[in-house]
């Protein structure tokens, strides 16, 4: 079986759990124990009010007999499948889902690039740095230092930071320096209830027709040097809570990694070929040790979509998390249920794409369909 | 034979394989190696002390129980000894006429795969899985050859119809899991033979095969020494393939030779009780219908330095001095060929005469190592 069959057959596979993912949400959202109707229009809301309401969320009919279940699931699993999410009940009265998403989606791709990165570029290269010296002083810093990350809750860490970052925190005796007029630009604002305007400046939406903003999901990052930097200081607490348990895991898979494969047989062989300890580390032992990070790595993007709505609340980071979480307490039923299609179709994308990437580091894992 | 050649030593079919008495340096010679190993509890003397040459073109086998030492002296050959392993001062590995164990590892490094090349024990995991075995076996090839490109891709394909693997060309891009057991030895011995060495260790190179293909790598190991002229130490532990492959043989127990022969003579004469034990255990060898002789027990850890020899415990003919004093090496057949580490040697002496003269030997080998430094 050759890779695109394969792939194919994957995203057959993948649509049952799509639609299975979808009908648990819409059964909690629809024959849970929430009523939009009441929730938007308050509690002295006019019983006339609240009918009209219901009709135009498509609850009951005009004539007040209930709009029957599967009709209401049929309704909302077709504009879902066609990617129509409608408009926002309450986030937003009236403004179209999709343009809402847009619109939060830099702040929480920022944030989500920043904990990848700083997960990535520390995590692995300190586990196998500790690998590398296996049992010596630095590697037991490293090491232990692995376990802390890890073993730190990301709401616990979130508010540290916040607190020791922030200008009434550890931050404050920044104060006396001559920083600025009105801010003092050492510390970390907190405060931020929309995206701040250097973090939405990065991104310009391009219009790849002229005038014609066909492809408004296609963001292409323009970057402009002091707003980067900005944006980095800004997005960094959040960045290091968001990927320090990531990081963490990556220090402890890749120091065993490493250590397994550098006492392998073929590392000796390496050796007896006369090969240079750079060579052996760089060739042989790096993509061995990659085998058993690749899930690690791969698991980061789950942990973008369920860490980030936590995070995002502590640093009031206004994104994707943030939204979700306001939507499902409001409730904002559209864009919740326009949320989870997105989640899990970024799931299902990542498992794909992580078998395929194991067939291409490990030419012992195949395609080919052996049982 | 050379016969018609002028008469001078060489011609002498006789001296064959005893270039050193024609005052030619063998190509390795290890002289009072000692490797330990430093665990939280004690000192393994898991090398203790061997001596032993290799010539030219020569096969010399080293032959023991597990737990003999016998890879370590490999390992301690190629510079693969790390922490929380040592190689003790005092220790001479010579090859080449280079005194390896002063090297650095830049220089180790060089010596190792165009000089000195190892095939170990598991071709299961001596190749990288990771990557086609035509891509291990040119790697080898760009490091100590400086080939690459097509011409080193043609190299390995001769390579591997050397080491007489079928479809060699489509074989080249094929994965170490795709071999079979016996076909990835082939590769391992046809990776090391891209080095180009002098020098080959062979670390139980059959060990994991059957008894067919363990057949065909000795073969394939003899046609290419004398192809390549190569000189090889054969470790095992099976004394039917020593028998098959080797001109010399080291029999080691617990870090120490207790016994080094021409094979012919080791097999027909063995002097050690513990060559003998390891003789007698072969089936076949003793009459029919007989039970099939063991030595009982198991080698113990060496992790003192030897006051005693440390097969008596073992040994079905030891006495009183054996607890009491190391048998040193001796001289038990005519020429220095054959040596046997037992206190029932030299022969013709009284049991008393036989323990003064170890005791003296051991004595005089101490004090050979406190000078250089290697009693820890």
């Amino acid at each position: 079986m050759n890779r695109s069959i394969y792939l194919l057959k994957r995203i057959a596979l993948a649509l049952p759990v799509i639609l299975f993912g979808l009908t648990v949400t819409f059964l909690i959202l629809y024959r849970g124990p929430l009523d939009p109707a009441n929730a938007i229009l308050g509690q002295d809301a006019a019983p006339s009010d609240v009918r009209r309401l219901r009709v135009a969320l498509g609850y009951i009919n005009p004539d007040g007999s209930p709009v029957p279940l599967w009709q209401q699931y049929y309704g909302v699993m077709s504009d879902l499948l066609l990617f129509d999410f409608g408009n926002s009940w309450a986030v937003q009265r009236n403004v179209s889902v999709a343009s809402i998403i847009v619109s939060r989606m830099p702040a929480t791709l920022w944030l989500g690039f920043w904990s990848v990165m700083v997960a990535l570029v520390v995590g692995i290269p300190t586990g196998f740095f500790a690998g590398l010296r296996a049992n010596s002083l630095s590697d037991y810093v490293a090491s232990g230092g692995g376990i802390v990350w890890r073993a730190m809750p990301n709401f616990w860490l979130a508010v540290i930071l916040a607190g020791s970052l922030t200008a009434g925190g550890l931050m404050s005796w920044y104060r006396h320096f001559p920083c600025g007029p009105n801010e003092n630009p050492c510390a970390w604002r907190t405060d931020v209830v929309t995206t701040p305007s250097e973090v939405s400046n990065l991104f310009s939406t391009i219009d790849l027709f002229t005038g014609v903003p066909v492809l408004e999901m296609l963001f292409i990052p323009v970057p402009n040097g002091f707003n980067l930097l900005i944006a980095f200081k800004w997005i960094l607490p959040a960045a290091l809570v968001l990927g320090s348990a990531s990081m963490g895991n990556e220090i402890r898979i890749g120091r065993t990694a490493v250590l397994e494969s550098i006492n392998s047989k073929y590392v000796e062989t390496a050796k007896a070929k006369g090969l240079s300890p750079r060579r052996i580390i760089v060739k042989h032992v790096g993509r061995n040790a990659a085998i058993p990070l690749l899930p690690v790595i791969m698991g980061e993007f789950y942990l973008l979509i369920g860490g980030s709505v936590l995070v995002e609340k502590v640093f009031s980071i206004n994104g994707l998390g943030n939204l979700f979480f306001r939507a499902i307490i409001v409730p904002d039923i559209p864009v919740v249920m326009a949320l989870v299609f997105i989640f899990v179709l970024i799931n299902v994308f990542v498992n794909i794409t992580q078998d395929l990437l194991y067939t291409v580091i490990d030419p012992r894992v195949t395609l080919e369909d052996t049982g | 034979m050379a016969s018609q050649s002028p008469p001078d030593a060489d011609a002498d079919p006789s001296a064959d394989g005893d270039m050193a008495a024609n005052g030619e340096e063998p190509l390795l010679s290890v002289s009072n190696l000692q490797t330990v190993f430093y665990t939280d509890k004690e000192t393994i003397y898991a090398v203790d002390g061997i001596d032993f040459d290799v010539k030219r073109g020569e096969t010399v086998g080293i032959v023991g129980e597990s737990g003999s030492g016998k890879s370590v002296t490999a390992r301690s050959i190629m510079g693969l000894i790390e922490s929380p392993g040592k190689m003790l001062e005092g220790s001479s590995i010579r090859f080449d006429g280079q005194e390896l164990t002063e090297f650095s590892a830049e220089e180790y490094q060089a010596i190792r795969g165009s000089g000195i090349g190892m095939v170990s024990q598991d071709p299961q995991q001596s190749l990288n899985p990771v990557y086609t075995v035509g891509n291990q076996i040119m790697e080898a090839l760009e490091v100590n050859r400086g080939m690459s490109g097509e011409p080193a891709r043609q190299e390995a394909i001769d390579l591997l119809e050397a080491v007489a693997i079928p479809d060699a060309a489509r074989r080249l891009d094929e994965y170490p899991h795709e071999f079979s057991g016996g076909m990835r030895q082939r590769a391992v011995i046809a990776m090391m033979l891209a080095c180009d060495p002098e020098f080959l260790i062979c670390d139980e190179p059959t060990t994991a095969l059957d008894v067919t293909i363990q057949a065909q790598i000795l073969e394939l190991l003899r046609d290419l020494q004398a192809e390549h002229g190569l000189s090889i130490i054969f470790i095992t532990h099976d004394m039917g393939v020593i028998a098959e492959i080797a001109d010399r043989v080291n029999v080691m127990y617990a870090g120490e030779i207790v016994e080094q022969a021409p094979v012919e003579e080791l097999f027909a004469d063995p002097k050690h009780p513990y060559t003998r034990g390891l003789l007698e255990a072969i089936p076949g060898r003793t009459e029919q219908g007989e039970q099939l002789r063991t030595i009982e027990g198991d080698v113990p850890t060496p992790n003192a330095p030897a006051e005693h020899c440390r097969f008596a415990p073992r040994c079905p003919v030891a006495f009183d001095a054996c607890e009491r004093i190391p048998p040193q090496p001796v001289t038990v057949e005519d020429g220095d060929e054959h040596t046997a580490s037992c206190l029932l040697y030299p022969e013709g002496e009284t049991e008393a005469e036989r323990a003064e003269h170890h005791r003296a030997a051991a004595g005089e080998r101490r004090r050979g190592r406190a000078e250089s430094g290697g009693e820890p």
